[in-house]
């Protein structure tokens, strides 16, 4: 039993996408460009060359946030998505009837179609490969070139997360909707 | 948070949706049997689909060296029943610290890529053409000595040359077999003919650093403070450890950042200021920030007055050109007020880095660029020391001798043409292939011996790549994939890749020097032999046929061995090194065995050969910082210093006059930049989902970027009425091409960029064949005067909409 979590040093973040494949060939992802748990949002900058703004240039590394509230659990006919024990959101590949109703009710477009499994799949942390081994990490937090990825037990207050979250400042994406995402942005 | 992209609108936005593939081409033949979706191999070490989930079973997990680009980045290779599932990092290599990047993540797609060469293969019908048939090692290898109805065989090739071993030329791309390969073709068979890949690459910037600072260095980017990065893009391009330090302390955390490049690239976005340099005027840039540097008295009087010769000579040089930064404001597009700023910051930081950058040669004058670079890190006096360029420690490993025969009758090489410093051992490309193609070489070239290289998409002027190639009488290749070189070659040999073969161990020096060993992770697949292997089967195949013929030509062998008995001159053979399978009598591993216990004991083998990384007291020192980072040696371990009063910056190099190189860094006229009007400088570069022509066939980096693009100015777009993946039509004075554009605000209007590596032609190649542009169609071969390396960005071009 934990409540997991994951805090991301976004600043850090280049772009390279290193973590989308080891998600990938972790996970067992299906090929596709739009078929993915994880990705990099990015803007490009405003204005005219050369005098561009670049404080609007960012990169901000995403994937299903987790939520405490999460509307996509709640909106699921067959109870197909699930909070597991330790607070993921997971999806029961046999329940699941490819309704879609997830898909729209998530806030952060963190759904996808695998249509191997014929499943509405997302992001697990993980869940049933590396931390049903026993690791402590997920394989997008231990490929990342400059260590964007923090994962660990919100409830343990010895754990780095929660070492993080006491010392740095943060943010959750779309706040306001009150999904209680566990995915948190330090500043 | 304006940064908030969701999926949808990323995708919309991303320029790597909305474009279908390459057509899918009939795969019925002896390459590809395979298609690209699902693996439906009946071999049963070939995974069912293309990602595999790992499993909660037990695994091994194998240390490898990445093999996909040139940083060779340490993991650990999940092993599953014989099936590679997933490639992670491995904790313990200072250099990569910890991490995989994309294409490293995405190897096991090259391993398991169908269209992997499997068979060797003999040429049956045209070069070019594809036809090829399937045959056994011992055939390949004898269509290799003595040639078919289709091509000659070397045996005859030198025997009609008269044993001049100079008739063969040979090349390999970066690697760690590629020392053997070297060994084989020059130290054994005989040829001075290599031309190596460094001539379309980072010649200049080693020589320039090498020659004035005496190292290329690492740059100390965790404890720098101020960091100028020029020409390198290290968000997209990555170097290990470079990438990973820069990136954690960029934006207002440590390290400033001021990046110059003609584009806006994901380093720019990492920066406090980009300035949008002209292409190919950073040495004036350089110039007027050291003019500003010695007007203002801004350097490091002590550190100068012990490590820097030539200063005095230096100081005048620049004052008196008037370097100033009014002067380069107008050549580079940056403003006097910026570059007088930029020198003060430089100079004011505790530990300020000039980057040395890498890549390829931009601009004509690259090597005086460098020079001046390395000239102004030493005004700093941020060299050798905590937070600057560092020379660091390598873990020395024995030398292996090589017992290499000396042939008579072979010719030194000839391409010094327009070249100030030939390089004897590594040539040019683009003079060397140029002055065959034109009749200029002293003797003919009839053979070229290739492997993991295609000079067909890296060298410039494919055109004239492909008339050499065909020049030939014999081509021969080995590699892993049917690249558009291997269609030119009489002879394929496919070879395991990385995952598939234990390497030469390696050493890497710098700050936190260790040795690495990659281990097969499984045994080659398909009938793919390791290199070492190969290298030891040609050689015995070779060996004694051209024994021979240097017994019928060679008149030093003939007065040495006359009368001798057949006893005497097999001793002869094999003492004065003509038996050229020698060197690889001993397997990689045992090999590896012998060196590491020779040098560093028996433990030190059992934790490299465990860990895929040794250093001395690594157990010791290794330490987890954090679930992510870990210390690899203490701090007062680091190697930061090294050099005590050895330490030299050299301004003024007075025997490059005779040779008619400027002794010291200067501007001249014919390098200002200048792009006619209606026509517009083509600018090439990398980027972190491929490596050049090598990953343009892996299904999943295809996934993040499809293809490459023309980036055009949007207002020039708009001008034009071009619109995102319109087709554009790309000529410059050598060749054209049809690329799709991509309208952009973050290129200059006289400028186009594209990505390098694609528009590969093998038609065996079925995600990169007709993908996207060749870059290396259209940039014309130009070199620089001092290396003879490529120009790569020296190129004007016309675009219209077709």
């Amino acid at each position: 039993m934990a409540r997991y979590g994951m805090a991301l040093d976004y600043k850090n973040c280049i772009n390279c996408k290193a973590c989308e494949v080891a998600c990938k060939e972790e996970n067992g992802v299906e090929l596709g460009a739009e078929k993915h748990r994880i990705w990099v949002g990015g803007n490009n900058p405003e204005g005219a060359w050369p005098l561009l703004d670049m404080a609007s240039a960012s990169f901000l590394p995403s994937q299903c946030q987790q939520c405490e509230d999460a509307p996509c659990e709640e909106v699921c006919p067959t109870h197909a998505t699930y909070y597991d024990e330790n607070g993921v959101v997971r999806v029961d590949a046999d329940k699941c009837i490819l309704c879609s109703y997830c898909m729209n009710a998530c806030p952060y477009d963190a759904r996808y179609v695998d249509e191997r499994t014929m499943t509405i799949d997302k992001c697990t942390f993980c869940s049933d490969t590396r931390l049903a081994r026993g690791e402590m990490t997920t394989a997008c937090q231990a490929t990342c070139p400059t260590k964007v990825r923090t994962f660990g037990d919100l409830d343990d207050p010895e754990s780095e997360i929660s070492e993080l979250l006491r010392t740095r400042d943060h943010f959750s994406l779309k706040a306001h909707l009150g999904t209680k995402p566990k995915l948190f942005y330090l500043t | 948070m304006s940064v908030e992209v969701s999926r949808r609108k990323f995708l919309q936005g991303s320029v790597a949706l909305s474009v279908a593939g390459a057509s899918a081409i009939s795969a019925t033949n002896l390459f590809s049997s395979e298609n690209a979706s699902e693996h439906k191999s009946t071999n049963s070490r070939i995974p069912s689909t293309i990602t595999t989930k790992t499993s909660t079973a037990k695994a091994e997990h194998v240390p490898f060296l990445c093999g996909i680009c040139v940083n060779k980045c340490a993991g650990l290779a999940r092993v599953e029943d014989g099936i590679i599932t997933k490639l992670d990092p491995n904790p313990y290599f200072p250099k990569n610290r910890n991490m995989l990047c994309p294409r490293g993540n995405a190897g096991i797609q090259t391993l398991y890529d169908p269209d992997r060469l499997k068979y060797p293969m003999v040429r049956i019908g045209e070069r070019g053409d594809g036809k090829y048939k399937r045959v056994s090692w011992d055939e390949a290898y004898e269509a290799i000595l003595n040639g078919t109805d289709k091509f000659k065989g070397i045996k005859q090739i030198l025997d009609e040359e008269k044993d001049n071993r100079a008739t063969i030329g040979y090349c390999n791309g970066e690697g760690l077999s590629k020392e053997g390969f070297e060994v084989l073709v020059g130290e054994k068979i005989g040829s001075p003919n290599y031309v190596d890949e460094i001539s379309i690459c980072l010649e200049t910037t080693l020589g320039g650093y090498v020659n004035t600072i005496g190292t290329y260095g690492e740059a100390d980017l965790t404890n720098s403070d101020y960091l100028i990065i020029a020409g390198a893009n290290r968000a997209e391009a990555i170097i290990t450890p470079d990438t990973m330090d820069m990136f954690k302390r960029s934006k207002g955390r440590g390290l400033k950042t001021i990046v110059l490049d003609p584009r806006f690239t994901n380093t720019a976005v990492k920066a406090d200021r980009w300035y949008a340099i002209n292409p190919g005027t950073d040495l004036a840039f350089v110039l007027a920030l050291t003019y500003v540097t010695i007007k203002e008295e801004l350097y490091d009087k002590a550190f100068v007055a012990k490590h820097v010769e030539g200063f005095d000579e230096y100081k005048k040089h620049i004052l008196s050109h008037n370097y100033t930064p009014e002067w380069a404001a107008k050549l580079t597009n940056i403003s006097a007020k910026e570059i007088t700023k930029t020198a003060r910051e430089f100079m004011a930081a505790r530990s300020p880095i000039y980057y040395q950058g890498r890549r390829s040669v931009f601009s004509k004058n690259d090597f005086q660029l460098r020079r001046a670079m390395a000239i102004f890190q030493g005004l700093s006096g941020n060299l050798d020391k905590k937070g600057g360029i560092v020379y660091g420690q390598k873990l020395q490993l024995p030398k292996e001798d090589v017992n290499a025969p000396i042939y008579g009758q072979a010719q030194a090489r000839f391409d010094k043409d327009g070249i100030a410093i030939p390089s004897l051992k590594t040539g040019s490309w683009i003079v060397f292939r140029n002055m065959v193609l034109e009749g200029k070489n002293p003797y003919p070239l009839r053979a070229m011996f290739m492997r993991k290289h295609n000079p067909m998409s890296g060298v410039p002027n494919t055109k004239k790549t492909e008339a050499f190639l065909k020049k030939m009488d014999l081509n021969i290749m080995i590699d892993i994939l049917p690249s558009d070189t291997a269609m030119y070659c009489d002879v394929i040999l496919p070879e395991a890749s990385y995952l598939e073969r234990t390497s030469p161990v390696a050493s890497y020096g710098g700050m936190e020097p260790a040795i690495v060993q990659r281990k097969a992770a499984i045994k080659p697949l398909y009938e793919t032999k390791t290199p070492e292997v190969i290298y030891k089967e040609l050689a015995e195949k070779l060996s004694k046929p051209l024994w021979e013929n240097t017994l019928k030509y060679d008149e030093d062998v003939q007065d040495d061995t006359e009368g001798m008995s057949a006893k005497e001159l097999e001793e002869y053979y094999k003492e004065n090194g003509f038996d050229l399978a020698e060197p690889w009598e001993k397997p990689v591993h045992e090999q590896n065995e012998e060196r590491i216990t020779k040098a560093y004991g028996k433990k030190a083998w059992e934790i490299l050969d465990e860990k895929g990384v040794f250093y001395p007291h690594m157990e010791e020192y290794h330490t987890q910082l954090n679930p992510n980072e870990f210390e690899y040696y203490p701090e007062n371990k680091k190697h930061y210093s090294t050099q005590g009063d050895k330490l030299k910056v050299k301004c003024n190099l007075t025997n490059l006059t005779k040779k008619g190189v400027d002794a010291m860094p200067a501007w001249h006229d014919d390098m200002e930049f200048s792009v006619p009007a209606g026509k517009f400088r083509l600018v090439t570069g990398r980027h972190a989902q491929f490596t050049q022509s090598g990953t343009t066939n892996n299904a999943m980096l295809r996934d993040l970027i499809p293809t490459n693009y023309i980036w055009i100015n949007n207002q020039v777009c708009e001008k034009m009425g071009i619109k995102f993946s319109d087709k554009v039509e790309v000529k410059s004075p050598i060749g054209k091409v049809t690329i799709m554009a991509y309208p952009t605000n973050k290129i200059a209007p006289n400028q186009i960029f594209m990505l390098h590596g694609f528009g590969g032609s093998s038609e065996k190649m079925e995600l990169a064949y007709g993908n996207g542009a060749n870059d290396a169609l259209l940039i014309e071969d130009k070199i620089e005067p001092v290396y003879g390396a490529a120009v790569m960005h020296d190129t004007n071009v016309e675009i219209r909409k077709v």
